[in-house]
This record gives structure tokens, sequence and C-alpha cells, in this order.
């Protein structure tokens, strides 16, 4: 999937988040978002996921206007943080199987294994670390066959060996011509991987590089 | 000649309003807390009461054009006046609420006040009220189901369970994570419309057996209790399940035997049942510290 990012400008009040970006990420590229806490990474993903409405710029998926796009089918996203329901009781497996809409099939078993959510799959999610729940919040993002993944820092809380297969995952997934945009303080983990990275500042200023 | 009383199941048998009664119990013992987790989860429990009271305006009204104008002219449910108040509710809040952007909650504490004061007005212009019967609007009466009424209720169950069945997936999404949801596809806006609207129209169809003030409960406190000792969502819907049909039957006879109203008997039972549980969890919890230390 391209995505293209026009004179895209986001502010918060009177602090400008985003000053007039423009980029375009060519199908089975990889993007990654650097910068500072608090520099808008997060804030640009949730533009680009109209999570949060663009005042100003356009962004394109397939040269479809994402303001003319009702809903988001072919697109995976790792949050940095969900706001879900606490103390009310639900199970890995319950949140997995109904982000997936086909039946359980050999892709859904491959997806768990390789993420190592076998040991907790049963659990109550209000039990897990973060790492576990880092884990399956990715699951659940590859389960729909993403055409553009997104990731919010997906590797804070995660161990090594989670590193490492997530690491194989986005791999493989840029092999099959997924577009990847992560962003991410740990500059070394996408550092092979990525085609280019987009650098952004604390005053909304960016800068592309490869 | 002493002629003993019927035995509770002979009236069950012989006297059908009481069976009608019972059925509705059951349907609402498996329907409200389907409906009530999710009210929970989506933050929705001061709406549910909100309906409640706005939805008894309407079957207030009801009553009053069906004593003034003949049924031969017009002949309206009350029940549907109900329902129809109820989602028309849904609407207002909305409305509201558009009025109100930083306290969002006036919008329904306005919307209960009007409901409330509209059904007061109905109740007192409408001739031939008793007290039994604005009793019964309050807290339920066991007398109150007739025929078409359980075809209503069966067919609103019916329905329910069908939404539910086919829509579950979308439905644990939405609950589980606004955001994800509306990114991976699904209609978030049409979905929570139709589970407010179920929301609505269960709330009016059970409201005269179980009452205006106590129909959220019986929405909320199963739930609650399952809450406490489940351990995934399926779980936790089963038992609250199972604690709603216990407590409706429990009710339901002590309704019966004692000429009580079963609203309040049914939600005394849902509160017994929580209160004993949370006694459960807190024993366990001290015994699980005792071994750790």
């Amino acid at each position: 999937m391209q995505v293209r990012v026009n004179n895209l400008s986001f502010a918060y009040t009177s602090k400008t988040i985003l000053n007039d970006i423009s980029f375009t990420l060519e199908t089975g590229e990889f993007l990654s978002l650097v910068g500072k806490n608090g520099t808008g990474k997060s804030t640009l993903i949730k533009c680009l996921l109209k999570i949060l409405k663009v005042p100003d710029g356009t962004v394109f998926y397939d040269n479809v206007d994402i303001n003319t796009i009702k809903l988001f089918k072919n697109v995976g996203y790792v949050p940095q943080k969900v706001e879900f329901s606490y103390e009310f009781p639900i199970t890995v497996s319950e949140i997995l199987s109904s982000a997936y809409r086909k039946k359980k099939d050999e892709y859904y078993t491959k997806t768990i294994n390789a993420l190592g959510i076998n040991p907790f799959y049963h659990d109550n999610i209000n039990n897990l670390s973060g790492g576990q729940f880092q884990k399956v919040m990715i699951a659940r993002a590859l389960l729909n066959h993403p055409k553009l993944l997104i990731l919010d820092e997906p590797t804070v809380g995660i161990d090594h060996e989670s590193m490492l297969a997530l690491y194989e995952i986005l791999e493989n997934l840029k092999q099959d011509r997924v577009s990847i945009i992560i962003s991410t303080h740990d500059i070394d983990f996408s550092r092979e991987l990525s085609d280019y990275f987009l650098e952004l500042n604390e005053v909304g200023d960016y800068r592309i590089y490869r | 000649m002493y002629l003993a009383a019927p035995s509770f199941i002979e009236s069950l048998i012989n006297f059908e309003p009481l069976r009608y009664a019972l059925i509705a119990g059951i349907c609402i013992g498996f329907i409200a807390p389907l409906t009530g987790s999710v009210v929970i989860i989506r933050r929705l429990s001061f709406i549910a009461d909100t309906l409640s009271h706005f939805s008894l305006a309407g079957v207030t009204i009801g009553v009053f054009i069906s004593k003034l104008i003949s049924p031969a002219i017009i002949n309206i449910n009350p029940i549907y006046m109900g329902v129809l108040f109820s989602i028309g509710g849904t609407f207002l809040i909305e409305l509201l609420r558009s009025f109100y952007k930083n306290y969002k909650e006036l919008s329904m504490t306005i919307l209960l006040s009007f409901g409330v004061a509209l059904s007061g007005l109905f109740i007192a212009l409408t001739p031939g009220i008793s007290t039994s019967y604005t009793t019964g609007l309050l807290f339920g009466s066991i007398m109150s189901v007739d025929k078409s009424d359980i075809f209503i209720i069966l067919v609103t169950s019916a329905l329910i369970l069908i939404f539910a069945a086919l829509f579950h997936r979308q439905i644990v999404s939405l609950c589980f994570d606004e955001t994800y949801a509306r990114i991976s596809g699904i209609n978030v806006r049409l979905l929570q419309f139709a589970i407010t609207i179920i929301l609505a129209v269960v709330i009016s169809v059970f409201l005269d057996l179980v009452g205006v003030l106590l129909i959220s409960a019986l929405l909320i406190v199963p739930v609650s209790t399952s809450i406490l000792i489940g351990n995934s969502f399926r779980q936790t819907i089963r038992t609250a399940i199972i604690f709603s049909e216990i407590s409706i039957i429990l009710g339901f006879y002590t309704s019966y035997k004692l000429s009580l109203p079963i609203g309040s008997t049914v939600a005394l039972f849902n509160i017994l049942i929580l209160g004993i549980v949370m006694v459960f969890v807190r024993i366990r919890k001290s015994c699980a510290k005792k071994s750790e230390g």
C-alpha cells in the first residue's frame, strides 16, 4: 500500500506538533519515525489513522484520500497504549479471536506461535506483564494480513527473544511487500530494515534521510 | 370447610398471568446480563437509568391515551409507547450533549428529570389509576404481563440473541478497544447505535415486570458480581446469567408468596448474591496472602 502525506500540520491549542510534513512511502517500503519524546511521532501516527482529525494537509492510501475512507480494512496498528476497560475479565484468546475475521487457521496459529503467546493464550489480559501485553497487540495487528502496518513503540517492554521474533516477522512482511511505519526510540532495531528515516524535532519540523 | 391455598406449582399451572410473568422473568434473567455486560464496559450505566425513567413517561402517556380514547378508535399498547420514548431518549441524549460538550452527564440528568416529571403529570391526569398500579410501575408487578406482552418479550429476546450471535466478534472488539475496532474495519458508530437501541428496547420491554427504579439493577448487578470471580468474557457473562436466573426464581417465588413487588425481591436477591461473592473474594484473597506469607 502506498502512503502519501502532503503538507500535514497539527497543533494542540497553540503548540505546533507537526509542521507541514510531506513524504511518500511506496508499497513494501519501511519507514522509521524517530525523535525525542514529545516530538509528535505518536501524533503523526494518529493522524495517519484518522484517530486525530487533520486540520491541514492530506493523506492518501493508494491514491485514495483517507477522509473518504470510512473503514480501514487493510491497516494493522500496534498502539503504544490501549485504553481498555481494566478489571473486566477478558482473555488473550478472546481478544485475538475477535480481531481475526476468519475461522482460526494455520496462519492464526503460526502468528501466535511466532510471538510466543501460547504460554498465556488463555490468560486474563489484566494479569499479563507489559511485554506479554505488547506481544498480544502485535499479534492482533498482524492477524488480518495488513497491507500497511503501523507500530508505535512496539519494542517497549518486550524481551530480547521477542524482539528477535518481531524483527523476523517484520523482515518477512517487508519481503511480502507490506508497507511498514514504525515509531521507535530503538533505532538499532529498525536500522537494517528501514528504507528511510523521518526524524521529528520539538518545533514540529522534520528531516528525511536514508 | 377449610380450603388449602394452592401451591406455587399449582398456581403456575392454573393461573396464566403467573406463567407469563415467570416466562418473562426467565427471559430477562438471560437478556439483562448479556446487555448489562456491554453497558458496564461501555460505561452506559447511567444512560440505562435515564432511559428507564424516560421510558416510564412513554408508558404513562400510553396508559393515559388508552383510558381517554376508546380502543376501537386508537388501540395503544403502553409498552410500545415506552419503547418509542426509550429509543427517542437516546437521540435526545445526543442532542442535549451537543449543547453541553464539557458537561455531558447533564444531558442524562435533564432527560431523567423530564421523564419523571412527565410520568408524574400523566399519572395524576389519568382517571382510575390506583396506588398499586403506581407502585407496580416503580417497583414491578408480577401480574403486569399479559399474552400480548409475552409475545413482544419472546420476540425481543430472540432478536437480541440473534444479534449477539451474529455480531459477538465485533462487540467484543468494540468493548475491548474502540480505537482499534474503528481501524480494523468495524463500523463503530453503527454498532454503538445498535447497542444503545437494544438497551432502550430491553429497558422498555421489561419495565412493567421489574419496575422503572430497578430495571437497571437487573442489568448491572449480576454482571458486577460475576466480574469479581470471572476469568474471561464468556465466563463472566455465563456466571452473570446464572446469578441473574437464581435471583429471578427466588425473587419471583418470594414476591408471589409474600405479595411483594417483584422488582424489589429480585433486586434484593441480586444484591444478596453480590454480598456473598464479595465475602468469598475477600476470604480467598486473605487466604492467598497468608499462604504467601
